[in-house]
């Protein structure tokens, strides 16, 4: 087995070169490029297709109880300073690559129908691939360096791909949105990378845990610093993870096109915040305070996500919240300590929330035909409705997913959730209700978004919803630009906007099912969704067996006794029961519409509002850091060229004034030279002759 | 045939002085064989440099190689004598390669091309010289030198207040090296022996507080040249009007000369006052990274945004200058080939934009991407690199200051902490410029205004080899930086324990240092401040 991790480095080089060789095409001979399309995209797909096959040969090996395999090399050197790069492949590492390089794979395939007509198909599979090559390399870290490395590279490609239609305001600002976030998250990361150097002189992950716990052990750090830094550190996840209060990032980057959003921001690079946190378990788990902040930040992000969820229209924003909220679930999960649970999550959670974004793709794609290729109609759930019987199979694996995130058994996200929140439960009470009331709205969300998309009857041709949409976003540009503000772009917006709709000429007829390349995904999607919980169930925990956490022994359920297993029935049972009281007043309020949400909206306006503009977190910031960093650096740059520029000048006139050198200046520099020089020699005679 | 004794370093410098004399009688009716010759003279002394370098330099020798030394004007005592070293090295290879990309760059300049080319050469001979000399007198010489062309490169082919940035750029600088030419005489007639050479200058020894009078004054010519705020008003106004080739020189090679002379001079040749010095170095590396960053952030327009990007990345090379960590040294003499490459790729970025948009306003901009995708390809990875994004030269070089510093032992925890946080502000707010430069020219719906007379055609070959020239260095360094540290760490580590010896503290630890891990090191007691 040994030649298979010997070249495991294969698996992020091999979409790296395809990268860079359709990267090099598009540069170079851009025109016979983009005319090769599928010829690009069946080279990068069945290259990504053979590091899948490698990790899972090297995930069968770990599954049999290989050794954990390191490989390093020299990477900097400086002194007695050495860096060494490498990677290293161990259950976790084995794993993340299979459910990486897994999703990756079908969305590659999906992008294709999904794509078909844009101009820039090439593009978009030369940077799908790199950000696989990115996030391939990131799960197989050996130190922090190398992860911090990766972890910003990860950060570049999802920048790139948010402004991949960068012709759009909002996707413009959305990707800068990310991307700065992602740094205040990163610099949070890089201090305390740098301060666990200066504390135990490693980079490694279990030798920075260990030393860390020796050290606060023998007094030599206060317990203070140590959790300083792991709270620090914690502060990278935040922002990848999308965790308040970071998490403003992630809504507006569903600007990106929606494999993109399947991809990066639902199955893999926003879980890598969970990743590193279970890489560095050894050291959070040693500084207790630090859970306690990871454990609360998560169960807050879980309910703030579904709180807004609620009241999305958008149906990707409505997804965007609801990851952000299970991603909560998982970093919760770590925080009260349970490693192999947070981990299950984020295991079924990949494969059902790809699902279910690349099936809202397909929707919107759908929805396209009917309304035209305009953002704020084909994503809006107003618009939607009977989709079910215009594209059955779409409909169909949706609701397997929305089952799935709903917690009802045997779904997949039954078993993880329920294990996530039996841990909660056994660790603090008070965070299990916060998981547990935030179950039984997700449940409601999750079938509001369902009964609206694909029950009912198709909305998309009626005016009335059209023009509330319409006046929504021209409330929403007018705040953006201030009321006004005289911006010259706003005109260009709105100009560019109605030609947009109006020189759409091929809509106006139905819905329609997407074409095979992307229900197929759809349809494979949907087997892990509902059965890779079983791996995990508490009468046979095959995953916790496997990934558990380092130097943890594993407690099965078969030795732990009948008393677990009773408890679990206790645990599994009301959160199935809140889940079913979620579905069953959504189907109350969207399917028969036995009661209005418009009346209950109306009940309590204020906390309808709040959910509806997602807290006011957007407005704040903006007000806050946004502008504040603006008038910041405007003083700065005023400060600059009327003070310091006015004072330097002026110090050195004066000098040159007393020294009538600017007489000299006029005749020629040879002569002021020759005078500078003499007197500089003259003083250095007379300087030597005192000493 | 050509043995250690060729004058090697000579015929790099003269080479292309001598060339560029003979471009007046070069016929030249069309204007475009002068180009030729000058291109292929700049490569001819690039393949000389390399050559040079990889046959006769000893990469793990830290001392002064290739050495010539020939008496000139004996009564003077003013010899010709040069050589190079782990610092100078690098810096004479990345002029080479700079310098002959920019005559590259300037192909399209046609008005008096031939005095253009002329100056580009000499520079080319000049910047060289100032890397390589090794005697005071001579330093100061070729300081002075390599002004002048680019006085008048900035003043006849730059933009519209050219006059004024070359004026205020020869006052700063000459009145900057004033201070470099009395420093430099107190220091040669210093003690009983009147001499020049560089070695032996550093060899004398200087009572401290003469050693900080001098520190002083280099100080102040340095921080004109690096530059170091508050003497950096200069450079956006020249960055601002000169043309990009110009630019190229100014901010890949001419800002590194200035990170050159404070290693070479202020630590190597006065260490004691460099013990003294150093936290205020660190503290001005810090102010110009987060003020440069924030006045880039402020600009409109766009070269001078670029131009306080290139003060806000040069505050690295002082907190590496100060940090007496073999690691932070190393760490910023990669910042300076890092940002040489960089810089001059963003500002060749700039001005091949200007050259379609005929603007450098931000505000007349917008949306430019669609119609020039190469050319926002390019701009969108020089940009990443110079946010320090890893798998790139700069980050790795950032990083090295930052891990140097924060596990030097020669400052209080308290001190490294807070710099430390304050430098890492800046990894928050450079993407925020850089970000929103190029949001505010490629991203969005198209300018119509800018489109309905402006002829937006893609990048042509020449620039995109130009960028990919400067690309692969970038992202090379960046995947495998041992391939360039490598080739100068026995420098930077030997003048690291030279600068150790002076700190009283870590003096003492460096001859009983530890061979295991310490655990007791972080609560160890400071040693400065």
């Amino acid at each position: 087995m040994e030649p298979i991790y010997q070249y495991a480095w294969l698996i992020p080089a091999l979409p790296l070169a395809g990268a860079m060789i359709v990267g090099l095409g598009l540069i170079s001979f851009n025109k016979d490029t983009n005319r090769l399309r599928q010829a690009n995209s069946i080279f990068i797909v069945s290259l990504l297709g053979a590091a899948m096959t490698l990790s899972f040969a090297l995930f069968w090996s770990q599954l049999h109880g290989h050794e954990p395999y390191t490989q390093m090399f020299e990477w900097a050197a400086a002194g007695d300073f050495h860096l060494s790069m490498g990677y290293v492949i161990d259950p976790l590492a084995s794993l993340m690559l299979v459910i990486v390089t897994t999703v990756a794979f079908l969305v590659m395939v999906y992008t294709d129908g999904y794509m078909a007509h844009d101009p820039g198909y090439v593009r978009f599979y030369a940077y799908l691939s790199l950000f696989s090559s990115s996030m391939l390399g990131l799960v197989i870290s050996p130190n922090l360096v190398q992860v911090y490395i990766f972890w910003e590279l990860v950060g570049m490609c999802s920048y790139l791909l948010i402004g991949f239609w960068f012709n759009r305001k909002a996707a413009a600002d959305a990707c800068q949105k990310a991307f700065v976030t992602n740094r205040v998250g990163d610099f949070g990361l890089l201090l305390g990378i740098l301060g666990l150097y200066w504390a135990t002189r490693s980079f490694e992950f279990d030798v920075v845990g260990t030393r860390l716990q020796d050290l606060v052990a023998s007094g030599a750090i206060p317990g203070a610093i140590a959790a300083l830094l792991a709270i620090l550190v914690f502060l990278g996840p935040v922002a990848k993870s999308a965790q308040f209060p970071l998490h403003v990032w992630l809504p507006d980057a569903m600007e990106g096109p929606t494999p993109i959003s399947a991809l990066i921001h639902a199955a893999t690079m926003v879980a890598a915040g969970v990743f590193l946190i279970a890489r560095m378990f050894p050291m959070f788990e040693g500084i207790p305070s630090s859970m306690t902040v990871i454990a609360w930040t998560g169960a807050f992000t879980a309910f703030l996500g579904a709180s807004i969820a609620i009241t999305q229209n958008d149906i990707k924003k409505g997804l965007a919240y609801s990851t952000m909220s299970q991603l909560g679930y998982m970093v919760m999960a770590m925080g009260v300590g349970a490693y192999s649970a947070g981990l299950f999550h984020l295991m079924t959670h990949a494969y059902f929330k790809a699902m279910l974004f690349l099936g809202s793709g397909s929707v919107i794609h759908g929805m396209e035909s009917a309304v035209g290729h305009d953002a704020a109609y084909a994503q809006d759930m107003r618009m939607m409705g009977g989709l079910r019987k215009y594209m059955p199979i779409t409909s169909l694996t949706f609701l397997v997913g929305t089952l799935a995130i709903s917690g009802i058994p045997p779904f997949a996200g039954f078993w993880s959730k329920d294990e996530v929140l039996g841990a909660t439960f056994a660790a603090n009470p008070v965070l299990w209700l916060i998981g547990y009331l935030t179950a039984g709205i997700t449940a409601f969300y999750m079938f509001r978004m369902y009964f609206m998309t694909f029950e009912g009857k198709f909305r998309g041709n009626d005016a009335a919803v059209k023009q509330t949409i319409r006046n929504e976003q021209l409330q929403a540009m007018g705040l953006a630009f201030g009321p006004g503000a005289m911006d010259p772009r706003e005109l260009t917006m709105e100009a560019a906007h109605e030609e947009e709709v109006h020189s759409d000429d091929h809509h106006g007829h139905d819905p329609h099912e997407s074409p095979l390349t992307m229900t197929l995904p759809l349809l494979i999607l949907a087997v892990p969704s509902t059965l890779i919980g079983l791996v995990g169930t508490p009468f046979h925990n095959y995953f916790e067996a496997f990934i558990h956490a380092p130097g943890e022994t594993v407690q099965l359920a078969a030795e732990a006794g009948q008393e677990t297993l009773s408890e679990f029935y206790v645990m599994a049972g009301s959160s199935v029961g809140i889940s079913l009281i979620g579905i069953s007043i959504a189907t109350l309020m969207y399917l028969r519409h036995k009661i209005d949400p418009g009346a209950i909206a109306a009940k309590i306006p204020s906390l309808y509002q709040l959910s509806k503009n997602k807290w006011y977190i957007d407005e704040i910031y903006n007000e806050l850091f946004v502008k504040g960093s603006r008038r910041l650096a405007r003083q700065v740059l005023e400060v600059d060229s009327k003070v310091v520029d006015g004072v330097v000048n002026l110090a050195g006139l004066a000098t040159l004034l007393t020294g009538e050198g600017l007489k000299y200046l006029e005749n020629g520099r040879a002569q002021f030279y020759a005078l500078i020089i003499f007197v500089a020699v003259l003083g250095l005679v007379v300087f030597s002759g005192i000493t | 045939m050509l043995t250690a004794d060729f004058p090697w370093l000579t015929t790099i410098i003269l080479f292309p002085i001598a060339a560029s004399l003979l471009i007046p009688i070069i016929p030249d009716k069309d204007g475009k064989t002068v180009r030729w010759y000058a291109l292929t003279v700049g490569l001819l002394d690039f393949a000389l440099i390399v050559y040079a370098f990889y046959t006769q330099y000893d990469f793990s020798n830290p001392d002064l190689q290739l050495v010539e030394s020939y008496p000139w004007v004996p009564p003077l005592d003013l010899n010709w004598s040069v050589g190079a070293d782990g610092l100078s090295m690098p810096l004479i290879i990345l002029t080479g390669f700079i310098t002959t990309l920019a005559i590259l760059a300037a192909w399209p300049v046609t008005f008096k091309s031939k005095l253009f080319y002329f100056l580009m050469l000499v520079m080319y001979g000049g910047q060289i010289a100032v890397f390589a000399v090794q005697d005071m007198l001579l330093f100061f010489l070729s300081w002075e030198l390599e002004l002048v062309p680019i006085y008048f490169l900035l003043s006849i082919w730059g933009g519209k207040k050219r006059l004024y940035a070359a004026t205020k750029f020869i006052l700063y600088t000459a009145g900057g090296s004033l201070f470099i030419l009395v420093a430099g005489l107190a220091m040669a007639f210093y003690g009983g022996e009147v001499t020049f050479d560089f070695r032996s200058l550093a060899a004398k020894d200087y009572p401290l507080v003469f050693q900080l009078w001098i520190y002083a004054a280099f100080l102040i010519a340095y921080a004109v040249k690096l530059p170091i705020i508050p003497l950096h008003t200069w450079l956006p106004d020249a960055h601002g009007e000169a043309t990009a080739p110009v630019h190229m020189l100014l901010a890949g090679i001419l800002l590194k000369m200035g990170g050159y002379a404070l290693i070479r001079m202020n630590a190597e040749m006065l260490p004691a006052a460099h013990a003294t010095f150093a936290p205020a170095l660190v503290v001005l590396g810090v102010v110009n990274i987060i003020y440069a960053a924030l006045t880039s952030f402020a600009q409109r327009n766009l070269k001078r945004k670029i131009a306080y990007s290139s003060i806000s990345h040069m505050g690295f090379v002082l907190i590496g200058i100060a940090s007496f960590t073999d690691l932070g040294l190393s760490g910023a003499v990669l910042q300076m080939v890092s940002h040489g490459l960089i810089g001059a790729s963003l500002f060749f970025l700039v001005g091949a934009t200007y050259d379609r948009t005929h603007t450098l306003m931000l505000d007349e901009m917008g949306g430019v991407g669609k119609q020039m995708p190469k050319i926002f390809s390019m701009f969108t990875a020089c940009s990443l690199a110079s946010l320090a994004l890893p798998g790139m030269s700069g980050f790795v070089a950032e990083l090295m200051v930052f891990v140097g510093f924060a596990t030097s032992d020669a400052y209080s925890l308290t001190f490294r902490i807070i710099i430390v946080c304050l430098a890492a502000i800046g990894v928050i707010l450079t993407p925020i410029y850089l970000l929103s430069m190029l949001r505010e020219i490629f991203y969005g719906p198209e300018n119509k205004e800018l489109t309905s007379h402006e002829v937006l055609v893609d990048a042509e070959p020449r620039e995109v080899f130009i960028i990919a020239s400067l690309l692969i260095p970038i992202i090379g360094i960046g995947l495998y930086p041992k391939l360039l540290t490598q080739i100068y760490d026995s420098k930077t580590i030997q003048l690291t324990a030279r600068l150790r010896d002076q700190v009283p503290t870590l003096a003492l630890q460096q001859s009983q240092k530890p061979v295991a891990m310490n655990f007791s090191e972080p609560v160890q007691a400071p040693a400065i401040r």
